[in-house]
């Protein structure tokens, strides 16, 4: 099971920072009538940053995929542990993406798309942007592969 | 046959302008009476008179010039549509890519004699082209014309039926009387009901007088005798709805596609293409089981005929004896009779514990309430709590998965049972998920997914709270079937498409100048050929 790139970690961490901020600073500035505000706006940074990076720590743990003999693989998941089997002969494209933080953070993330109803978006993040592209072209070599040796078969 | 360039219907011209118009008036109306202050009341509606009057004909002309600009025409491979009238369209759809011609009828169009008619295309979930509307004869010849040039095309032999070509169709169902009334009967919907009693618990018995305007006395009967009114009138709706719906449903199939006709007011007819049926589905309420009857539904791919919200979902069979529904699915799609797995028992346990968590819950919130206000009393709820364990045994016991030779089945829903067959070649991806709650019981829940319009569908196939050794299994055998499905499909479209070549080499041979010297000592060997391929 091949784990996905330890700096994606650091962007999980980052933007559970970002929410325990938001949040936090959301329940300081609330008005309340009596004591101060500023130690509950603390205690729920505090609290969420503890629970957000803990959350990130185990969605990190848990994120694995592999390259099949006939699927691509894929397991993640915290609260609700998912296990995605996506045979070649059902991709349809593949991207290599890399939005903004992605860039900022030498990652990117690999779309495979099916015609299936939910399964239509299977991403892979926390790439490395040449582990994503050459994952890219292997599944695309794999899936036309298939094609070819299943054709007609929709 | 020498293409002929058709029009609309000239009713058309009139039932489009009153259409029109009426949206417009509407507007119209609004505004003049809106205000009654500013113009005196006589002049107003004189004014609103005229408006209309000069709408009409307005909508008229334009609607005269529309009629006359249209034009629809079926060449030898397309169907072309010439139309606008100051901006012109002309559209020419390769007959080929065609997948139905939907007719449609409201009980105006009926009364007129019109029909719309719509042209569906693969992909893209809009029809291709209206045509509002043309004669109701014209429309079924435009879906036989349509149809027969398509097979013409495709090469295959056109059999030519003398006479309607409804006979043409292999008819493989039609709905009786006493089925159509059953199926009415049955089509209450037992969730609105059980709904409506669980809000009506919740009223205070002194308000029912608030509510209702009879005057009853504070005690329990009243909220048995309005929930009965309310079920009573909900199974009316219902039974109105699905009577009118399937009043003479009849399923038929030609060549590749099947074929449906239904409808008491609005008449529908519309077909599917077999290759784009994803899921073949049995709905069974409580009634319907109790029964023995089943309601056949068929899952197409980013194509539904008739553009409902259904999500592409066609009723294919709506009432029928139970194993006579299976037949059919049998005839249509070769589909597996399943032989349900059932969840582990366990399962069944978390079930039971959950709605005794349920209602447990129900009585703090209403007790924690009762401090408050005055609601009724808080431990009502707990007098369900020995239903608990039953509710549990019942959702438990009709869940469950098949994996067949051909095809994969899941089962799920007491009060409307759904099962979900579908053959391994129509599967999409496999996706195992298991909550935190469920990882507790050491069960999950595998999706086999299929390609669909929209994801938004409760009859995919799920195997819901299996053993994670049942999950595992169920996931690596479906991948492996799918492996397997797709290999034999793929042999034998090569074998059908050496079988095609077959017969054209053979034609070819007969046909050369020399073949015929040899076929005229040989006549056995010809007569032999031409049986095969007639």
């Amino acid at each position: 099971m091949e784990v996905l790139s330890p700096r994606i970690r650091t962007v999980w961490i980052i933007v559970g920072v970002l929410i325990s901020a938001v949040v936090g600073t959301a329940v300081g500035l609330a008005p309340t009538e009596e004591y101060i505000e500023a130690p509950l706006g603390v205690l729920v940074f505090v609290g969420l940053l503890v629970v957000l990076g803990f959350y990130q720590f185990l969605r990190y743990r848990n994120w694995g995929f592999e390259v099949q003999e006939d699927a691509v693989y894929i397991e993640h998941g915290v609260l609700v542990r998912v296990k995605k089997v996506v045979p070649f002969v059902r991709i349809q494209h593949i991207d290599s993406r890399r939005g903004p933080v992605e860039r900022a953070t030498g990652l990117a993330t690999l779309v495979i798309y099916t015609a299936g109803s939910r399964g239509a978006d299977v991403s892979i993040p926390g790439l490395k942007p040449e582990r994503a592209d050459e994952l890219r072209e292997k599944l695309r070599e794999l899936a036309i592969e298939n094609e070819e040796s299943i054709e007609d078969a929709v | 046959m020498a293409p002929e360039v058709s029009k609309l219907h000239p009713v058309s011209v009139l039932y489009r302008t009153v259409r029109q118009l009426g949206r417009i008036s509407f507007v119209v109306f609004l505004f003049f009476f809106g205000g009654t202050d500013v113009i005196e009341q006589f002049s107003a509606v004189v004014v609103g008179i005229f408006a209309v009057v000069v709408g009409f004909i307005i909508v008229l002309i334009w609607q005269v010039a529309y009629y006359q600009r249209f034009e629809y025409e079926i060449t030898d491979d397309t169907f072309d549509i010439r139309s606008g009238v100051i901006s012109r369209r002309n559209r020419q759809i390769p007959l080929r890519r065609i997948q139905n011609v939907d007719v449609t009828e409201n009980v105006l169009h009926r009364l007129l004699g019109i029909a719309q008619v719509n042209i569906e295309t693969a992909g893209g979930n809009q029809s291709e082209a209206n045509l509002r509307y043309v004669g109701e004869d014209t429309a079924r010849q435009i879906q036989r014309d349509v149809r027969r040039r398509k097979r013409e095309l495709s090469g295959e032999e056109v059999t030519e039926v003398e006479g309607d070509e409804e006979e043409a169709g292999q008819k493989l169902y039609e709905i009786s009387g006493k089925e159509l009334v059953l199926l009415s009967t049955f089509s209450i919907d037992f969730r609105l009901v059980a709904f409506a009693f669980f809000i009506l618990s919740f009223v205070p018995p002194e308000r029912f007088e608030e509510f209702v305007g009879f005057p009853i006395d504070v005690s329990a009967v009243p909220v048995i005798v309005l929930g009965l009114f309310i079920a009573v009138v909900l199974w009316i709706i219902g039974f109105g709805t699905s009577f009118s719906r399937y009043y003479g449903f009849v399923l038929r199939r030609v060549d590749d596609t099947l074929g449906y006709e239904r409808g008491l007011f609005n008449r529908y007819s519309g077909s599917i293409p077999l290759d784009k049926i994803q899921t073949y589905t049995l709905s069974e309420n409580v009634l319907k089981r109790r029964f023995g009857y089943s309601t056949l539904g068929v899952e197409t791919a980013g194509y539904s005929p008739t553009q409902s919200s259904q999500q592409g979902s066609e009723t294919a069979v709506p009432f029928a004896k139970k194993d006579r529904v299976m037949r059919l699915a049998v005839k249509i799609g070769n589909v597996e009779k399943p032989e349900f797995t059932l969840p582990p028992k366990r399962a069944r346990r978390r079930y039971a514990v959950r709605y005794t968590l349920i209602l447990g819950a129900l009585a703090g919130v209403l007790y924690l309430a009762d401090l408050f206000t005055s609601p009724p009393e808080w431990y009502l709820p707990l007098f369900a709590l020995p239903l608990a364990p039953v509710a549990a045994h019942l959702k438990w016991r009709n869940r469950g998965y098949y994996l067949g030779d051909d095809y994969v089945a899941t089962r799920n829903g007491f009060w409307n049972r759904k099962t979900a067959m579908l053959p391994y070649y129509r599967v999409q991806n496999i996706i195992e998920s298991s909550t935190v709650l469920q990882r507790r019981w050491r069960i999950a829940t595998v999706t086999v997914d299929t390609a669909g319009s929209s994801g938004l569908r409760d009859d995919e196939a799920r195997a819901v709270d299996v053993g994670f050794d049942d999950a595992e299994m169920i996931r690596e055998e479906v991948r492996g079937k799918l492996q397997e499905s797709l290999v034999k499909r793929r042999a034998e479209v090569l074998r059908e498409r050496r079988e095609t070549e077959g017969t054209w080499l053979d034609t070819v041979a007969r046909e050369s100048p020399e073949a015929r010297e040899r076929n005229e000592d040989d006549t056995e060997n010809d007569d032999g050929a031409e049986r095969k391929d007639t």
